[in-house]
């Protein structure tokens, strides 16, 4: 039984934690907050008026930030359709008996390890390439005209970039519930005469909808923030056309050193991102009860 | 009881896995040999695949290149510094949190996890601008603490959790054999926790290794690691896929090692416990 003495010295063991996080999540935050209402720009120097909510009206009216609003949900939706569909037969494929399983799996897995610029300069240059890229020399070998995808399909082809790494992720999660999916059942409904069909609908799918949706919400705290990738092939260009927020607030602070704008567009990325985290907390939050 | 299956259907389910997994695999393999190309191999047409000179040159002109050593030996230390930093830091805390839990507990454990939900360009101007007048930009330190920071809540949660395994009848056992705290903690719980410790040292390394929001935002040469040095080679000059892939395969040979070894951690550390 936990003594008056031993409360006390775990709340001397936890207030280092508690202490860093808190300043760490309080400072910056008030910050942000405050610089949102000035007018603060680092190559004009001299005293910074309180403005009220120009910088919001001004970000959230700017046609930019609408490009960005649209890019960041088809960024994280297409991403989220592709490797949650294919997460989820990948999982089911990988649980079936095979050879191998072991050298299969690390072949599948490997893509969430490789470091976002390597794996973004590498599709960009040796795959994506109009001239000296590997599917330009498909392409050629069909008889089809290259296409320079980071060009003319910008966002679809950056989509492509960040499934590749997070559909390992997504197979890992699924193919870890997998395997707490009862045999005797799948047995059972076979016996009864149940098609592969109804036997991954009525079984299997159900089975996996508390993980599914664990991947979607925690990928989707994950891909509001895609940065990199984006920084290192097309700057989020050409003009807007993969430009999502959190690239636009990079861009409205670090490259046009407009603070104050860039400070309401971190707010306006704060207020997405707690959306979603919302739903994510309240799902953990339940499991740490039973 | 699993059903006997037909040597047959293992045969297909192998074929099709391993096609898969080597069409996803392709990208990393194509880096890595392409590394050994000259830069005129790397770009023939048709595609060399095997059969070429093998060359270790490109690996030298990259450290020539721009000292590739030195954003490697950042990585390192900014990677290692931060998790080890992060532990030291987390371990008192996840041990009381699990040892002895209060009434508090579950709300301190979510409201950490509710700071990892923190977009980072939430707080990028102020922390640019702290780092700025604190000469933090473009420095090892500064690194170390903002991603011993931002994996803080991973580091308590992934502990809390592996400590919550340890059983409490045999910390009264010891007890009741006589233990003393010190010989509790030193005999007993410490033998059991290094495993846990050890799992989330391995996944801390490889979060903090690939980080590339603050890493790119907050160093310019001197502290870069390779997730910045990389990024340079975003603006090409004239031919460079092999001293590209040269300088990709080492900088994540060593990450795809390690994280080969840690696929149930990642699982453990990246759900928070939501999925077993």
């Amino acid at each position: 039984m936990a003594t008056q003495h031993s409360r006390a010295a775990a709340r001397f063991m936890i207030a280092p934690s508690v202490i860093l996080l808190l300043a760490w999540m309080v400072v910056p935050l008030a910050m942000t907050l405050w610089f949102s209402f000035l007018r603060y720009n680092l190559l004009m120097p001299g005293d910074n008026p309180f403005v009220g909510f120009d910088n919001y009206s001004y970000f959230l009216t700017d046609p930019a930030f609408q490009a960005a609003i649209v890019n960041t949900l088809l960024l994280v939706v297409g991403v989220l359709i592709i490797t949650v569909g294919g997460g989820i037969g990948l999982a089911v494929l990988l649980a079936q008996p095979m050879w191998g399983t072991g050298i299969i799996r690390i072949m599948v897995i490997s893509p969430f390890f490789i470091m976002p610029t390597v794996s973004a300069l590498v599709w960009k240059n040796m795959f994506m390439n109009p001239v000296n890229g590997l599917f330009a020399y498909g392409a050629d070998l069909l008889g089809l005209q290259p296409f320079d995808f980071l060009t003319q399909a910008p966002l679809a082809s950056i989509i492509g970039i960040v499934s590749w790494q997070w559909l390992p992720f997504a197979t890992l999660i699924l193919l870890t519930a997998m395997q707490s999916l009862d045999s005797d059942q799948m047995e059972a409904a076979e016996m009864d005469g149940a098609s592969a069909f109804s036997r991954f609908f009525y079984i299997t799918l159900p089975h996996l909808a508390r993980a599914i949706t664990v991947v979607i919400l925690i990928q989707t705290i994950f891909l509001l923030s895609i940065f990199a990738e984006i920084l290192v092939t097309t700057n989020g260009g050409p003009g807007v056309a993969s430009t999502n927020l959190t690239y636009l607030v990079y861009a409205e602070s670090l490259l046009r050193f407009d603070v104050g704008t860039g400070s309401a567009g971190g707010v306006v990325a704060i207020i997405l991102a707690n959306i979603v985290a919302i739903f994510l907390m309240r799902m953990i939050g339940k499991n740490l009860d039973a | 009881m699993a059903r006997a299956i037909t040597p047959g259907r293992k045969a297909v389910n192998t074929a099709i896995g391993a096609g898969i997994g080597i069409l996803i695999f392709f990208p990393i393999l194509w880096t890595f040999l392409t590394s050994f190309k000259s830069e005129a191999t790397a770009i023939a047409d048709p595609p060399v695949w095997f059969f070429f000179d093998w060359t270790f040159e490109n690996y030298g002109a990259v450290q020539e290149r721009s000292n590739y050593f030195r954003h490697f030996w950042n990585s390192v230390i900014i990677s290692v510094g931060s998790t080890v930093l992060g532990l030291l830091i987390a371990v008192p805390a996840a041990w009381a949190m699990a040892f002895v839990p209060g009434k508090q507990t579950k709300n301190v454990l979510m409201w950490m996890l509710s700071t990892k939900m923190l977009p980072p360009v939430g707080v990028l101007v102020p922390l640019y601008l702290i780092f700025r007048d604190w000469g933090l930009l473009d420095t090892r330190t500064g690194l170390v603490i903002v991603l011993m920071l931002i994996n803080l809540p991973i580091i308590i949660w992934m502990l809390y959790t592996y400590f919550k395994e340890i059983p409490g009848e045999i910390l009264e056992a010891a007890r009741m054999d006589g233990a003393g705290l010190q010989s509790e903690i030193i005999y007993v719980l410490t033998p059991m926790a290094v495993p846990g410790i050890a799992s989330t040292l391995l996944l801390n390394i490889i979060l903090a290794w690939n980080e590339a929001f603050w890493t790119l935002n907050l160093t310019a040469s001197n502290a870069a690691p390779l997730t910045a040095f990389i990024a340079s080679y975003s603006s090409p000059e004239g031919l460079f896929y092999a001293k590209l892939s040269a300088a990709s395969t080492m900088a994540i040979a060593p990450i795809l090692i390690m994280g080969w070894f840690s696929q149930k951690q990642l699982v453990r550390g990246l759900t928070f416990g939501a999925v077993k």
